[in-house]
């Protein structure tokens, strides 16, 4: 595996995942970020799915993508 | 080759009539600006999908698809990644800094600074914002003039001033409202223009297969090697524009504040940050880059020669038709004005509220410094324009540059140490801002000794980026350095101001407990009530006050039923003790129904905010 490669999706999503807690954390901890309201709930649902969906498509575009057949073309 | 030699009339046509179109545009929306709560923050009344366009629009600057398209023609799709690394700063966003800035009706950067630190750190951020920005009105505009000098052939100061003037124009007289509509056009036209590009290259390639064959295997990944190249490797590009870069945009860019306190409420946030980053910012970084990408297939097939710098306009003219080139340089065009208007009446915002007010003519009316607002914007469209011919001497140009390498690090620690950390001291703020500036200004001088060390192996070619990851670490280490040895502000000085203080910012907005009992829209007629006269109130029956969980003293937001007037038409309202007429109507004062431009027996959407 080709680690120059890999680093990048390590240091970008290793650091947004601690500026993300952060967010989080400092929403929970006063209140302003209510799990019982529905809207919160929502809320934490995006966090994470926008998280996880970034992370799904620079995978994607690492170890699949550049390894697509090129077809007849050379 | 440039436009001027392949463009046809046609295509200047489209260009003209879209400059024509624009500045009728804005003007138009100068009727919905009364106040300098309208002027600055469009009324605090918009949905989140105008704002988010409003954003992208601003996002999307003047060198966006020259510089993209080259970056993509030489490097591929990991062009984009500048525009994708921006979710990882949106709770901190949305669930800290919103809250803080709405609730707190924070205005501007320095006057957090004054209530979260003191007076001196305003000063001094008041100094070097302005700076910042009046500075940035010049590159825009320059940049702006060489552009239509590549694409028509005009002189750079005649493209500069004819444009600086159309956009001065339009937010003398609209201000905010007028910004947020003509950048939901601008984003639109400069979206299509380079999604209809990519489409069309696809196209032309006979899908998606053959133009994904065409490009190197090197250009096929979504992020460049970690240390290399020096000048575009991941680690430059991720602290330079991911930390430092994004960080500003999202905490201390004076044109940002003012769009989020357009929205109509903090929840609106929520929606406007998904839409802006996880939807419209990935279509922008492939509106911007692809025609570097379409180059680079078309040279692959032998269909076309350019270099880098040229793939953007030379791809575009060789897929469209004539009237669509027009178009696409519409779209380019678009792109600078949306930039260079925001920052214009961020400068205004800034003189108004941090000088002007305070200091040279306080307890003045409303209108007086509408005017003054006004007339700031103007001066500093003048000012942008005057800067052209002296940022001409790229010496001047470099110094600017390095100015804000210089000072955005230092201001973005202190907002985010000053949000995140109680005992961060209002010295250890000024120190922040200071002497973190001074640093950074030093490794100009001293780079080998400053950024050297942090260069990842890349060489002095990494400074220019490496540069952020220094002047980032010296400020914090700076800032919480200071912090240990200084005395903080009372606990409850910060009430509003830190993180984990919201609800009592809510508190503190409403003058009561905030009411967030989950409640819904409900539809309600005008009804014109004379004996409201004054009152910012509106009475409805008790069983809408039920629907929407509302109690009488809650805040409520009465907008126009038509979504797409976007929030135009609409007011923000306390609910009054409920009457018992009729279910449907809703008794609003003579004031408010103007503000909103109501009409008697007009149907309309009532909501609790808070």
């Amino acid at each position: 595996m080709d680690m120059s490669r890999v680093w990048p999706i390590v240091c970008q999503y290793g650091i947004g995942a601690i500026l993300c807690f952060i967010g989080i954390w400092y929403g929970l901890r006063g209140g302003y970020l209510n799990l019982r309201l529905a809207k919160d709930r929502r809320l934490m649902v995006t966090l994470i799915a926008g998280y996880l969906l970034m992370l799904a498509l620079v995978c994607v575009f690492t170890f699949v993508a550049p390894f697509w057949p090129n077809g007849d073309r050379p | 080759m440039t436009a001027m030699a392949i463009g046809t009339a046609l295509d200047y046509a489209v260009i003209l009539s879209y400059f024509v179109a624009i500045l009728g545009f804005g003007l138009y929306f100068g009727r919905y600006t009364a106040s300098t709560k309208d002027y600055f923050f469009g009324g605090q009344r918009f949905s989140w999908w105008l704002i988010a366009f409003s954003c992208i629009a601003t996002v999307v600057g003047s060198y966006s698809f020259i510089k993209y398209s080259a970056a993509g023609f030489t490097y591929g799709i990991s062009s984009t990644q500048s525009y994708l690394n921006d979710w990882f700063w949106m709770p901190i966003l949305v669930i800290i800094w919103i809250p803080i800035v709405y609730y707190r009706r924070i205005q501007s950067i320095p006057e957090y600074m004054e209530a979260r630190f003191d007076k001196k750190t305003r000063i001094a951020a008041t100094f070097i914002i302005l700076l910042y920005i009046i500075g940035y009105v010049g590159i825009n505009l320059i940049t702006l003039g060489r552009t239509l000098h590549t694409l028509l052939g005009w002189n750079t100061m005649t493209g500069a001033t004819v444009t600086a003037v159309a956009v001065a124009l339009y937010v003398y007289v609209g201000g905010q409202t007028a910004i947020i509509m003509t950048d939901l056009a601008q984003g639109i036209i400069l979206l299509l223009a380079g999604l209809g590009l990519f489409a069309a290259g696809i196209y032309h390639f006979g899908g998606f297969e053959g133009f994904w064959s065409l490009l190197p295997q090197s250009h096929k990944y979504a992020f460049s090697e970690f240390n290399h190249p020096p000048n575009f490797s991941f680690i430059g590009i991720y602290v330079q524009d991911g930390l430092a870069n994004t960080g500003a945009l999202m905490l201390m860019h004076q044109g940002f504040i003012m769009r989020f306190l357009s929205l109509k409420s903090v929840t609106e946030s929520r929606r406007m940050v998904v839409c802006w980053i996880l939807v419209l910012a990935p279509l922008a970084a492939i509106a911007t880059s692809c025609g570097g990408w379409i180059a680079k297939a078309l040279v692959a097939n032998g269909e076309l020669e350019t270099g880098a710098q040229d793939a953007f306009v030379k791809a575009a003219h060789f897929l469209c038709a004539p009237g669509v080139f027009g178009f696409v340089l519409a779209a380019l065009t678009a792109a600078l004005m949306s930039t260079t208007d925001s920052l214009i009446n961020a400068v205004s915002a800034i003189f108004v509220n941090d000088i002007w007010r305070p200091y040279i003519r306080p307890d003045r009316s409303d209108k007086h410094y509408l005017l003054t607002a006004r007339i700031t914007s103007l001066c500093a469209a003048a000012l942008g324009l005057a800067l052209v011919p002296i940022f001409m001497k790229d010496t001047i140009y470099g110094a600017h540059g390095m100015f804000t390498a210089a000072v955005t690090p230092p201001v973005l620690v202190a907002i985010f140490l000053g949000i995140l950390w109680k005992r961060y001291t209002p010295t250890a703020g000024f120190v922040t801002i200071t002497g973190g500036a001074i640093l950074i200004g030093l490794s100009f001088i001293w780079p080998d000794a400053l950024v050297g060390p942090f260069n990842m192996g890349m060489g002095p070619d990494a400074y220019k980026f490496m540069r952020a990851l220094f002047g980032l670490l010296a400020s914090g280490v700076l800032g919480v350095v200071v912090t240990l040895f200084t005395k903080p502000k009372a606990a409850t000085a910060l009430v509003g101001l830190v993180g984990g203080t919201q609800i009592d910012a809510m508190r503190q907005f409403k003058g009561g407990e905030p009411n967030r009992r989950p409640g819904k829209k409900v539809r309600v007629r005008v009804c014109v009530d004379e004996t409201l006269a004054g009152q910012n109130v509106v009475r409805v029956s008790r069983q809408a006050l039920e629907r929407m969980a509302a109690e009488p003293g809650d805040l409520l937001y009465a907008n126009d039923a038509r979504w797409w007037y976007g929030g135009l038409r609409s007011v923000h309202v306390k609910a009054g003790t409920p009457h018992n007429v009729d279910e449907s109507e809703m008794r609003i004062s003579p004031e408010d129904a103007t503000t909103a431009k109501f009409t008697p027996g007009q149907t309309i959407v009532l909501e609790k905010t808070m």
